[in-house]
């Protein structure tokens, strides 16, 4: 049974720094507050920076999880209100329906994957030549490119975006009417991973937040999709995609 | 707070185009704090009083002090050239035997000083403190004896300045009053998130217990002996009402997106 959870972070204190500023700092905070055995179940989290005085961590995991350790380091222990919400996420999975628009927030890290890349690296060339099968994984690192990786795959994930009304008389570069989704933050992360140097030990990615409108094509497809994250770098606050109720246009 | 024990606040609202609060700055580089300090504030009501800058300060520097930012603001420097219109080199620290200051030598001829104000800056300052006192205080400000400034001469307020006493203590007196942005922020934050009814504003207060210290409590205002002594503080956030009228038809929001609102909740 899935567990939606929001833990409220506070930015002025020294654990919160180490937290927001690395995620992998933030990764192992968050595999903490599950009891079960990492590799059993796929946690899925994004720390969302609306108001960056106040960030709000977001994070579904399958077992009921436990927020007092990241309450206590990088939040405030003793304040009023509520420190962490955990609700029950059935009753989302429940409302899918195909045909059924939502609100939707996603960070992704957009990738191909090519064995023959247009500029390889010296590393890449070695491995071209030495006859290695396996092909390149390369980030998307344009906003245009980002989010068309984001728009050709949404059949595959169980929905597709409606195109937006309050933008009826505009057209895109192919003469198409956009689509009702944007790219709210582009950030690339660098960070080493463990205590090696070498290069193998650099993860880089980059992190995408797509907002915008949804409406559902398959509700088996997208629950599976939202339970298991979509893209790659998930364990570093990729793939949570999250549904909300639509605002209303003024 | 005193032995009669009956205590008022004080509040007061201080914007202006140009605000500047200074609490260490000396020679050429004139910095501003990134909120009111408490010295501005003393400064300010002791002018309002009509005190000379001899007299006496311990009953306003014991004022109780909490500041909440409505609207930071951004900073503005100001460049200056500073020369004497005659040509003549420029005046050193180092004083000849008549008691003249020296001209420096080598000659030099034009100061580069920098200033630092806050433009367009919101702050509603609370001062808590035995009610006659407050009483007295809020007649100077309405009726000041020298002409009011925030932080430094140049930067007057802008009106309304005085919002009024108010009973009860000085943290629920800043929670309860609304928020005083100007209205074209209030109404670009009311857009962003729904017209909500409260916003959480920074704010610091003046706390024994509390964590930072500031230097900045003045024991003398006389031109040739300022002190000032240090206080503590904390830092917190206060819940104000922002005086917008919530839209029905937009559920209140956490910047936009909220998942928990389709959770049954």
């Amino acid at each position: 049974m899935p567990y939606l959870s929001r833990i409220r972070i506070n930015p002025l204190r020294a654990e919160s720094r180490t937290l927001l500023a690395g995620p992998r700092a933030l990764h192992a905070a968050v595999q903490g507050g599950i009891p079960g055995l990492p590799a059993e179940e796929r946690t899925l989290w994004r720390l969302d920076a609306d108001n960056p005085h106040r960030p709000h961590l977001f994070v579904l995991t399958t077992d009921k999880p436990d927020w007092t350790h990241l309450v206590e380091q990088a939040g405030w222990p003793d304040a009023d209100g509520e420190h962490y919400a955990v609700r029950d996420y059935t009753p989302l999975l429940q409302q899918l329906a195909t045909g059924r628009n939502f609100a939707f927030r996603l960070t992704a890290n957009p990738v191909q994957n090519t064995s023959r890349p247009d500029k390889p690296t010296p590393r890449q060339q070695q491995r071209i030549e030495a006859g290695e099968r396996r092909s390149f994984r390369l980030g998307h690192r344009t906003a245009a490119a980002q989010l068309n990786w984001f728009l050709t795959r949404t059949d595959r994930w169980g929905f597709d975006i409606p195109t937006a009304p309050h933008l009826d008389d505009t057209h895109d570069t192919d003469g198409e009417p956009p689509r009702d989704v944007r790219i709210t933050t582009r950030q690339r992360r660098a960070f080493g991973k463990g205590s090696l140097s070498t290069k193998e030990a650099q993860v880089v990615m980059n992190a995408v937040t797509f907002e915008g409108r949804l409406r559902i094509t398959d509700p088996a497809l997208l629950t599976e999709r939202l339970l298991n994250g979509i893209g790659p770098s998930k364990a570093y606050g990729c793939g949570l995609l999250t549904l909300a109720p639509l605002p209303e246009r003024a | 707070m005193t032995a009669s024990g009956r205590t008022s606040v004080l509040l007061l609202r201080l914007a202006a185009p140009l605000q500047s609060w200074g609490d260490r700055s000396t020679f050429n580089r004139r910095e501003t704090r990134p909120e009111p300090t408490k010295s501005g504030v003393v400064g300010l009501l002791a002018a309002a009083a009509g005190r000379s800058r001899h007299a006496a300060l311990d009953d306003l520097a014991g004022l109780a002090l909490g500041i909440r930012i409505d609207q930071p603001g951004s900073l503005l420097r100001d460049y200056h050239t500073v020369s004497d219109h005659r040509g003549q080199p420029l005046l050193s620290a180092a004083v000849s035997a008549r008691g003249l200051q020296k001209p420096t030598s080598p000659a030099k001829h034009t100061h580069i000083t920098q200033r630092f104000y806050l433009q367009d800056a919101v702050f509603l300052a609370a001062v808590e403190g035995p009610a006659e006192l407050i009483t007295t205080l809020e007649h100077a400000v309405r009726h000041p004896a020298f002409p009011l400034a925030l932080g430094r001469r140049s930067c007057v307020p802008a009106q309304p300045l005085l919002l009024g006493q108010r009973t009860g203590p000085l943290q629920d007196a800043l929670r309860a009053e609304p928020w005083q942005a100007s209205p074209s922020v209030r109404k670009r934050w009311g857009r962003q998130n729904g017209n909500a009814t409260r916003i959480d504003l920074p704010a610091t207060l003046d706390d024994p217990a509390g964590d930072d210290i500031r230097d900045d409590v003045p024991l003398s205002f006389a031109p040739t002996r300022r002190t000032y002594t240090t206080r503590r503080t904390s830092h917190t956030y206060l819940s104000a009402p922002t005086g917008l009228t919530p839209d029905p038809t937009r559920p209140p929001s956490t910047g936009g997106h909220d998942p928990f609102a389709l959770l049954g909740w």
